[in-house]
């Protein structure tokens, strides 16, 4: 470590982000001499960088510290050899110096800070011997160019969707709605499958409410729909849940998973905090509320300031900047500066593509991207629309009262540090009579102004200015610079604005939310489909490059694409369309028959049960006891709080320490983007359902309110059952329950046997599975 | 391998694209179950409902369980583990160390070496009851990591990376090996209040969330996991409300044809139902004998040494003990006083914990990791404190597949950077995976369309040490 730890630092952040190649791709193996030069990429270069380019490299030379005349930076001054002579001989390794001198093997030893692994030097004879293939050019910088853009766009993500003919169905095995499914019947019918019955009614609206507002439908509303045979009475239905607030805070989440919501930072030293973060929360949830187009949604989050015909109300046009603002901020002392810098790009290149395109560029960062046509060169002038930008807050206050209140900051600034150094006088020269008086008028007008002071004012975060534009990092050491990358879009993507130094994040956000860009829409109608049906048609919702899956249904995919474009980028119009359908509303029972065929149910010949995500179920907890407290936005509250009863959406976020309950059932870590939720069934989830304050309050105040709806013990179960599952109680149900009920009391519990029979209920399956 | 039996995955529940991965091209038991996590689809599955039952490692494992000794804080190398004569003799001298700090001149250990058991080993004053162990015991003098500073130390020893942005260790290891006991976390993290840096030391991060550690900061058994008591009712009456639970939840799957989530969760009712007892009483160290509780001594440290055994004598996969909240081996000034009061504090304690795994005979398939984050400079910080320094230092490891008696690896002649052997952070991880029965090229898991590791792209199992 003599030579200084900071450059071994820097490699191994390099490597850090390698990507490793899997050893199942077997379509995606590289030519034998691809693998060569992976070889080269991956066991010879990083050993060089780390161990010798310090006192062997062109940067070595200008700096005066090259050593022995030996340069192994590039493929012709490493076959050239150095002072002593050649250092290595193509094919043969018992030829040229630099193999012996790895090896200790005779006066010069190298590397001088001690002898490296075997395993390294025996890689380093392998590559010899196998005719040291070197893809560096001729300076030691320049990269090997690899990737074949245009053959590159043949992909199917990259080809632009095209409104495909919708197949007709001559005998329909269900009633065909919309074109939705037609395509989806002639999947059925290709894979011999049988769809299931439809849904009863009861099923339905449970699903619908879940999956639009995440919180079940009231006794009522049940009895309404269950009351009304007009053909619309569905549609009606779904109108009215689209119109609700709670659609919002239902579908906003999903979007927070993508955008990687937090409050905080994982580290702990010298972050500044967010504390208005949740103004951003609050401007996903009106913006789906709203209805705002899909388009629109991705310019404010990218360019809100920029765009030229932004909104007049500075929160609409600015709080979506938090996509990027309440990014990850790195550790960033002791020389770790350069590399925070580096990593927080990273987390905006790997948000805006995984998030809007659905591509993994952040494979880019270190070498081309091993599958997708993403030059490294990409990486980074994506990386440049954001090197050098601030991360700012921005007033959404009149420009009045921002300088009243910057003004008084400053004031107070003043002020403080007068009387901090009266203090230090005063210390100083005891003997000087004023300065005691000064001291404390200063005291007096610090605590004056402190009074004054006007509150804090309210404040959006964001991602501010333009960036400088980038050189490519070699394999992604912040500290060595290749050549220039002209800030500019993904160049297998089309872009209206060429790239180059003009090019700003609004550009970007034009190429982004492009009806032209084939994969902006395919994506989000990807996801929206993956959160109705738990399965996206494209089943790695944020990958559509090679390693992605392939679409179940590509007809369908470029169908929706197309005409969510085509219909104002409505998500409201695509929640409908996708709702109206027969495959919407088929119930979940498993078939024999099917099973053999399509147990994944990629198919969707049934519907899917579904768990309730850990908000909604909370949620409906706190809904079916008659607690939930629906004021929407606004600061967030702690869910360590027994009695916070607001919903879960409006809970603090942490990325330094994800609250239990959140973790415990499968939220995802806010540090990265999520594409979706992994779903784990653990014991620890099951004693907060058996033990937890929570549970036992709403089980508490869930007996209260029974207590008022009904006079014999079968009444109050039966509106137990309509609250909590939205049905009438079986008869074996209702014995089951009075058997429960007439049981003596034990001295020692605390609950009386109508509460621990409520806290049954909302324990229950039925509670939190969603047919 | 047949992954079908090994997962009871019924193969067309497999997508196509997933059979083609599954299918004859190599990829071990653990990167299915990753990839099958990964595609969300696992859950969905029978035998996947639990994805903390135990799995085949790679190859046969020396080690089953490993307890982790963290002195957080960086304990210095050169007043413990690591006797350097020439510091001694040169003391008081300046030298350009490079240390990315700034040094003062050479400061020698205040404390005596002397050697220890039949390999004459050489330990600090310090340690007298772990130097009496140390015919089970591998020093490592040769480690370094990359940044002498808390944080990035920390999160590199525990998860591989200098930023809080991977799972840690333990997390990969439940990942890939599940645990034993159902009815205990497979992942406990012994800490009273936080660590520097905190959670993401044992954070699952992109692994699914049953395999983030459980943090147990008080060894109060009633409160050891959260909510494992209920406080309401009794339990004879908890039973009821159980059994009632389960009657209406069997109601509800018959109904729907009977589905293998709704199964899993009502069996996952009544581990819960019995975890409460078994995790009570597994970490209660009053259960145990005087006489074994005197061996370890008093305090939380010493309680969770004793907690740790019993935790991996019932199937816990890792338990991680960390020395004291916040970075009590800190010691940047008066290394001589702090030390020693930290040295005294635990001495006993980590000896007794590797007396007692002998005798209990668990020492074999229990691999013990004592050490820091980063070790402490042979020069002076102010007058008698040594700063931090990533350079070199030393661990120690015992049981578990490693040679006892015998050191690996050296610093230079003062004992500030590691020369020979040299032996980094993610080759010491290598080295324990290897242990446990893994492969850490090969104990993958997909995310963002790229296959993580917990040694990235490093990593280099030091073989030497092993039996």
């Amino acid at each position: 470590m003599r030579l200084g730890f900071a450059g071994f630092t820097m490699l191994r952040i390099a490597l850090a982000v390698l990507l490793i190649t899997p050893s199942f791709v077997s379509a995606a193996d590289p030519a034998p001499d691809a693998k060569a030069v992976e070889f080269f990429e991956t066991k010879i270069r990083p050993v060089l960088v780390e161990n010798c380019y310090k006192c062997h490299s062109e940067d070595a030379e200008k700096q005066k510290k090259l050593k022995g005349g030996l340069k192994l930076d590039s493929k012709a001054s490493l076959l050239k050899g150095g002072d002593t002579g050649v250092a290595m001989v193509p094919g043969k390794p018992d030829a040229g110096k630099l193999l012996k001198t790895l090896k200790y093997d005779g006066e010069v030893q190298m590397p001088p800070k001690g002898k490296l692994p075997d395993s390294v030097i025996a890689d380093f004879e392998k590559w010899i011997a196998d005719g040291a293939i070197d893809p560096r050019g001729e300076t030691g910088i320049k990269l090997a160019a690899g990737i074949d853009i245009a053959k590159g766009k043949q992909f199917w993500s990259f080809q632009p969707p095209k409104e495909p003919s919708v197949p007709q169905i001559r005998k329909s095995k269900s009633e065909i709605r919309n074109q939705i499914d037609s395509f989806i019947h002639a999947k059925w019918d290709e894979k011999g499958l049988t769809p299931a019955a439809l849904a009863d009614k009861r099923t339905l609206i449970r699903r619908a409410y879940f999956g639009l507002t995440g919180l079940p439908p009231a006794p009522e509303d049940v009895d309404a729909f269950l009351a009304d045979n007009s053909p619309q009475a569905f549609e009606k239905v779904i109108d009215r849940l689209l119109a609700s607030q709670h659609y919002g805070e239902k579908w906003a989440r999903h979007w927070l998973d993508v955008a990687r919501y937090a409050e905080d930072q994982a580290h702990t030293f010298g972050v500044k905090p967010k504390t208005q973060a949740w103004r951003y929360r609050d401007w996903v949830i009106a913006a789906f509320n709203s209805d705002m187009p899909y388009d629109r949604f991705v310019k404010l989050q990218i360019a809100g300031d920029m765009l030229p015909d932004a909104p007049d109300d500075p929160f609409t046009k600015f709080a979506g900047l938090g996509f990027l603002g309440l990014g990850a901020e790195y550790y960033r002392d002791a020389g770790c500066g350069l590399r925070a810098d580096a990593d927080e790009l990273d987390d905006r290149v790997d948000t805006l593509t995984r998030g809007f395109l659905g591509l993994t560029v952040a494979c880019a960062r270190c070498h081309d991207h091993k599958f997708d046509p993403i030059p490294t060169r990409d990486y980074y002038s994506l990386a440049g629309i954001y090197a050098g930008t601030k991360l700012s807050d921005v007033p959404l206050a009149p420009p009045a009262e921002v300088k009243a209140y910057t003004d008084a900051q400053n004031n107070l600034k003043k002020t403080e540090a007068a009387l901090k150094k009266a203090q230090a006088d005063a210390k100083a020269k005891p003997d000087d009579k004023t300065l005691p008086k000064k001291v404390k008028e200063l005291t007096a007008e610090v605590a004056k102004l402190k009074k004054e002071m006007p509150p804090p004012l309210p404040v959006v975060h964001v991602v501010s200015g333009n960036g400088s534009g980038m050189k490519i990092l070699i394999r992604g050491n912040p500290t060595a610079k290749g050549d220039d990358a002209p800030k500019g879009f993904l160049q297998v993507l089309p872009s209206p604005t060429k790239s180059g130094s003009e090019f700003t994040r609004l550009d970007l956000a034009n190429a982004i939310a492009s009806k032209d860009n084939p994969l902006t829409a395919r994506v989000i109608v990807n996801r929206v489909w993956a959160w109705h049906f738990g399965r996206g048609l494209v089943n790695t919702p944020s990958n559509f490059g090679a390693l992605g899956d392939k679409p179940s249904h590509p007809e369908l995919l470029d169908w929706l694409a197309v005409n969510f474009a085509k219909n104002g980028w409505s998500m409201k119009w695509l929640h409908k369309q996708i709702m109206m359908t027969t495959v919407y509303q088929l119930e979940s029972r498993p078939d024999a028959t099917n099973d053999k065929i399509d147990a994944a149910n990629i198919s969707l010949w049934r519907g899917t049960r579904k768990r309730l995500q850990v908000e909604d179920w909370r949620d409906t907890l706190l809904a079916v006891s008659g607690n939930l407290d629906k004021t929407p936005g606004g600061p967030t509250f702690d869910l360590r709080d027994a009695n916070a009863k607001r919903r879960t959406v409006y809970a603090k976020v942490s990325r330094h320490e994800l609250n239990g309950l959140l973790r415990l059932f499968d939220f995802p870590d806010a540090n990265v983007t999520a594409d979706k939720r992994t779903e784990t069934t653990v014991p620890q989830q099951q004693l907060f359902a058996l033990n937890s304050e929570f549970m036992v309050l709403q089980a508490k105040a869930f007996s209260a309110r029974l207590e008022k709806l009904g006079k014999t013990d079968s009444e109050r179960i039966t509106s137990a059952y309509r609250l909590a599952f939205g049905r009438q109680p079986e008869k074996r149900e209702i014995e089951l329950a009075e058997r429960f009920l007439k049981l003596p009391l034990k001295p020692d519990d605390k609950l009386t046997r109508w509460q621990q029979y409520a806290q049954v209920l909302l324990a229950s399956n039925e509670l939190m599975y969603v047919d | 391998m047949d992954f079908s039996s090994e997962f009871r995955v019924p193969r067309s529940a497999l997508s196509r694209r997933e059979m083609l991965h599954s299918s004859g091209t190599g990829l071990g038991v653990l990167g299915l179950a990753g990839l099958l996590a990964d595609s969300g689809e696992l859950v969905a599955l029978p035998a996947s409902n639990n994805p903390l039952a135990p799995k085949k490692p790679h190859f046969a494992p020396k080690a089953k369980h490993i307890i982790h000794l963290f002195m957080n804080g960086g304990p210095s190398q050169v007043d413990t583990f690591d006797p350097k004569p020439e510091l001694a003799k040169q003391h008081g001298k300046k030298v350009d160390l490079k240390s990315g700090r700034k040094p003062g001149p050479l400061y020698k250990s205040p404390f005596k070496f002397s050697k220890f058991g039949q390999a004459g080993i050489e330990v600090s004053e310090l340690f007298p009851q772990i130097g009496s162990c140390i015919d089970d015991i591998c020093v490592i003098r040769s480690m370094h990591t990359n940044i002498p500073n808390h944080e990035p130390g920390l999160l590199l020893m525990t998860c591989g990376n200098t930023q809080a942005i991977r799972p840690s260790m333990g997390s990969w290891l439940t990942y890939g090996l599940g645990t034993e006991n159902q009815n205990l976390p497979g992942f406990v993290v012994l800490c009273p209040g936080k660590p520097v840096v905190g959670p993401a030391l044992w954070n699952n991060s992109f692994l699914p969330g049953v395999y983030q550690g459980c943090h147990i900061q008080n060894l109060d058994p009633k409160r050891v996991i959260d909510h494992i008591r209920n406080s309401n009712v009794t339990p004879d009456t908890q039973r009821e409300q159980l059994d009632l639970l389960n009657q209406l939840n069997t109601i509800h799957n018959e109904k729907r044809g009977g589905d293998d989530q709704l199964d899993a969760r009502i069996q996952s009712l009544e581990i819960a139902y019995r975890m409460q007892t078994e995790a009570q009483e597994a970490f209660d160290v009053t259960r145990e004998p005087m006489k074994v509780r005197d061996t370890y001594g008093k305090g939380y440290f010493a309680d969770a040494c004793l907690a740790a055994r019993r935790l991996v004598e019932r199937g816990v996969r890792m338990v991680q003990v960390f020395y004291g909240s916040g970075q009590p081996w800190d010691d940047h000034s008066n290394v001589e006083k702090g030390h020693r009061t930290k040295a005294k504090d635990s001495d006993k304690a980590v000896a007794a914990l590797l007396r007692d795994l002998k005798a209990k005979g668990l020492l074999e398939e229990t691999l013990v990791l004592w050490g820091g984050e980063f070790g402490r400079t042979p020069t002076s910080e102010g007058a008698n404190g040594r700063d931090h320094n990533s350079a070199g230092f030393c661990v120690w490891l015992a049981g578990g597949g490693v040679k006892g008696g015998m050191t690996y690896g050296s610093t230079d002649e003062f004992g500030f950077a590691a020369v020979d052997k040299k032996v980094h952070i993610h080759d010491l991880h290598a080295t324990i995976l290897h242990l446990m029965g893994i492969d850490h090229e090969k104990l993958t898991y997909r995310y963002s369309g790229r296959d993580f590791r917990l040694t990235d792209v490093h990593g280099t199992v030091v073989k030497d040490i092993l039996k």
